[in-house]
């Protein structure tokens, strides 16, 4: 991280080119959800502008990280606590999975079939 | 005194100073708070039961939120940065645009929560949705809707458009009340209410009622209750003809309880005597045994003369017949009974009770989904639907279904045809490339509203009009920056008086109208809560930091950075809420 003067104002250079981006980048997630023209995939909402405007937001939310929150050069162990929280976050959307090899589910399932 | 180690020095095992580990194991426990919620979302949204509302929220205070975060996060760390450089006034600099940014995103949302609290909803019975803004009624004497006003007209009296609920009499005195035009009017002669479940809030506004129209609600007998088998002494609950009231329904209510007590009590004797006297005859058997073979109970025969009579509910007289109104929320009317929410019954008669909302969206996408389940055929079931009866309706649907095909056309045009099928059979040859979607069909909102009023006005030949055309005539961003614009595009929003028993549920855009917007509270709700925690942090460095600064001016940098690692994260937080709520 930054500790001298030089590295400092350096850095200050660095966070003006991040914002810079990170401006861009808002104008462009609102630009392809809002112009036509600029509509990906079919017309109007689908999973193609879904996916865009997600990875907008993590390039987005990458730059904040790296940069603003100097985790480019942090210690091994916050990469390793931070990390753990994103992946057991990511984790969770996965349990929408587990209501369909949910034995008491599938239960009911036979029990509604036609005899 | 001691010193608090690895304040801003590392330690050597870890080689971080212990605040900033704990700073980040906060935020691991944050990214499952909101891992959670976004998780949340998704299931809801991929199994929900409703078309999802996509891209209803206007984007633009959405957008400027983005915007006002971004800043803030770029000065929260130039402050570190002027600190580490020991330049105080630059980091009160910095610090306090970071706190206005702050301030601006809260207001910000709070002008976008009002809107929202304000902006009604309805689901009529065939499942078509329609929203707007409720009229104002009053209500004179003798129980009539004297006269409604319209939302626009009622803001343009300089009441302000939204103003609460209900408000008493005007500048002049008169008798009447004034309240949105959405409540349940009902008739009645006879209130019987519970007293165990009575509550002062409905006790309150059936005596506040029926002193405004002039009438009695009393106990037309008088009722007594005996203090215990042993005590035949009278004991008055209410004399004759004495008036509702909240001491009443209190006195009532503890007589009721004692009386329940009592024989409780009594119940509760008689059964230990039993099971004495049943284990006394069976001494070689276990109670489970005892309780098979014999069924052991309270003797009710034998304490019935014992037993103190309990009035659980009291009937009052409302002399002369009143009409009370509610909210919808309160009440579940019926033609002849009626029962408020604390189980208080209302015998009488039900009167007309519409709602009467300036309408500025109409959405048939619901209807739809219904109608393709059982599979009918949407259009004619569009038809067929109650708010097409309404001529102004009629006209802007017919406007609407013009477009879409203009729409169509426009999308052939542009984007042209399939050449040859598709060996997956999703499209065959000469099947447009894009078409308009289920929401450009079935919904029209505010902003068409406003178009399709506005060509209608002007007498335009709406046939020969391009999509592109019509669309121009739409208001922009600005115009209805927190939602559809009432104060200066009313004229266009048709009035709808809607018959209470076409109402299938009615709110206003709050959680309770929908799994989309209970999450949109609750996460915008929480997201700004971390807005305000970060500010108060952030504030006290500001303002009280000086101290340190100049004692310690490197702990109070790390306290900064470790603020700053926070604020940082509420930026991230919204990087993604604003795409997901308003884009998507």
């Amino acid at each position: 991280m930054a500790d001298s003067p030089e590295a400092i104002h350096k850095a200050k250079k660095n966070y003006i080119i991040v914002f810079l981006i990170l401006m861009c980048m808002t104008v462009a997630t609102v630009a392809v959800a809002t112009i036509p023209a600029l509509d990906i995939g079919k017309h109007g909402f689908d999973t193609a502008d879904m996916i865009l405007g997600l990875l907008i937001a993590s390039f987005k939310a990458g730059c904040v990280m790296f940069i603003f929150m100097h985790l480019n050069h942090e210690k091994k162990l916050i990469y390793f606590l931070f990390g753990l929280a994103i992946v057991l976050a990511l984790c969770l959307y996965f349990i929408t999975k587990l209501a369909f090899i949910d034995p008491i589910i599938f239960e009911g399932f036979r029990l509604g079939e036609p005899k | 005194m001691v010193e608090i180690p690895y304040i801003f020095k590392p330690r050597k095992d870890t080689g971080l100073c212990n605040s900033k580990i704990a700073i980040w194991l906060f935020l691991a426990s944050e990214v499952m708070l909101f891992g959670g919620l976004f998780s949340s979302y998704i299931f809801l949204r991929v199994f929900s039961d409703y078309p999802w509302p996509e891209r209803t929220l206007p984007v633009l205070p959405g957008l400027i939120n983005t915007v006002i975060l971004i800043i803030s996060s770029v000065t929260v760390v130039f402050a570190w940065a002027a600190l580490k450089l020991r330049k105080w006034s630059q980091f009160q600099f910095y610090m306090a645009i970071t706190l206005i940014c702050a301030a601006f995103f809260m207001g910000l949302k709070a002008l976008e929560y009002k809107a929202k609290f304000n902006h009604q909803a309805a689901r009529l019975s065939d499942f078509t949705v329609v929203e707007g803004h409720l009229g104002y009624a009053k209500i004179d004497k003798e129980g009539r809707v004297s006269k409604v006003y319209h939302y626009g007209d009622h803001a343009e009296k300089g009441h302000g458009a939204d103003h609460g609920d209900d408000s008493q009499g005007d500048s002049h005195g008169s008798d009447y009340k004034e309240f949105k035009h959405n409540k349940i009017f009902f008739k009645t002669s006879e209130i019987e209410v519970d007293v165990t479940s009575a509550s002062g809030k409905y006790v309150d506004e059936l005596i506040e009622q029926a002193h405004a129209a002039g009438s009695k609600i009393y106990l037309e007998e008088e009722v007594g209750a005996k203090r215990s088998y042993k005590d035949e002494s009278p004991l008055q609950v209410g004399a004759q003809g004495e008036e509702l009231s909240k001491a009443l329904i209190k006195r009532a209510k503890s007589v009721f309880v004692s009386a329940r007590t009592a024989n409780g009590k009594l119940r509760r004797d008689n059964l230990s005597e039993q099971w004495a006297e049943a284990k006394a005859e069976h001494p070689d058997l276990r109670g489970w045994q005892i309780q098979k073979e014999y069924g052991v109970d309270v003797d009710l025969e034998a304490i019935k003369d014992r037993l103190v009579p309990m009035k659980k509910s009291l009937v009052f007289k409302v002399e002369p017949a009143t009409t009370f109104y509610f909210k919808p929320s309160w009440i579940t009317e019926g033609e002849s009974l009626s029962k408020l929410k604390d189980n208080t019954i209302l015998q009488g008669e039900l009167q007309d009770s519409p709602m009467v909302i300036s309408i500025d969206g109409l959405d048939f996408q619901h209807l739809v989904m219904k109608a393709e389940e059982r599979q009918q055929d949407p259009e004619t079931i569009i038809e067929k639907s109650w708010v097409l009866k309404d001529e102004n309706t009629r006209q802007l649907w017919e406007v609407h279904k013009m477009m879409v095909v203009k729409l169509e056309e426009k999308l052939l045009e542009e984007y042209g045809a399939y050449k040859k099928d598709d060996e997956h059979g999703r499209y065959q040859k000469g099947d447009p490339k894009r078409v308009p979607t289920e929401k450009d069909h079935y919904r029209i909102d505010w902003q068409q509203i406003v178009a399709y009023g506005k060509a209608l006005k002007e007498g335009k030949d709406i046939s020969a009009m391009t999509y592109d055309e019509m669309k121009e005539l739409r208001p922009g961003p600005v115009a209805g920056f927190t939602g559809p614009n009432h104060k200066t595009m009313n004229e266009y929003f048709p009035e709808l008086s809607i018959p209470r028993n076409e109402v299938r549920f009615d709110s206003t855009f709050t959680p309770k109208w929908n799994t989309y917007y209970a999450l949109y509270f609750t996460i915008t709700g929480l997201h700004g809560l971390h807005v305000i925690g970060g500010g108060i942090v952030l504030g006290y460095y500001m303002f009280f930091g000086r101290k340190m600064y100049e004692s310690n001016p490197d702990w109070l940098a790390n306290r900064v950075e470790v603020g700053g690692l926070f604020w940082h994260f509420v930026d991230l937080v919204w990087i993604f809420l604003f795409p997901i709520l308003y884009l998507m």
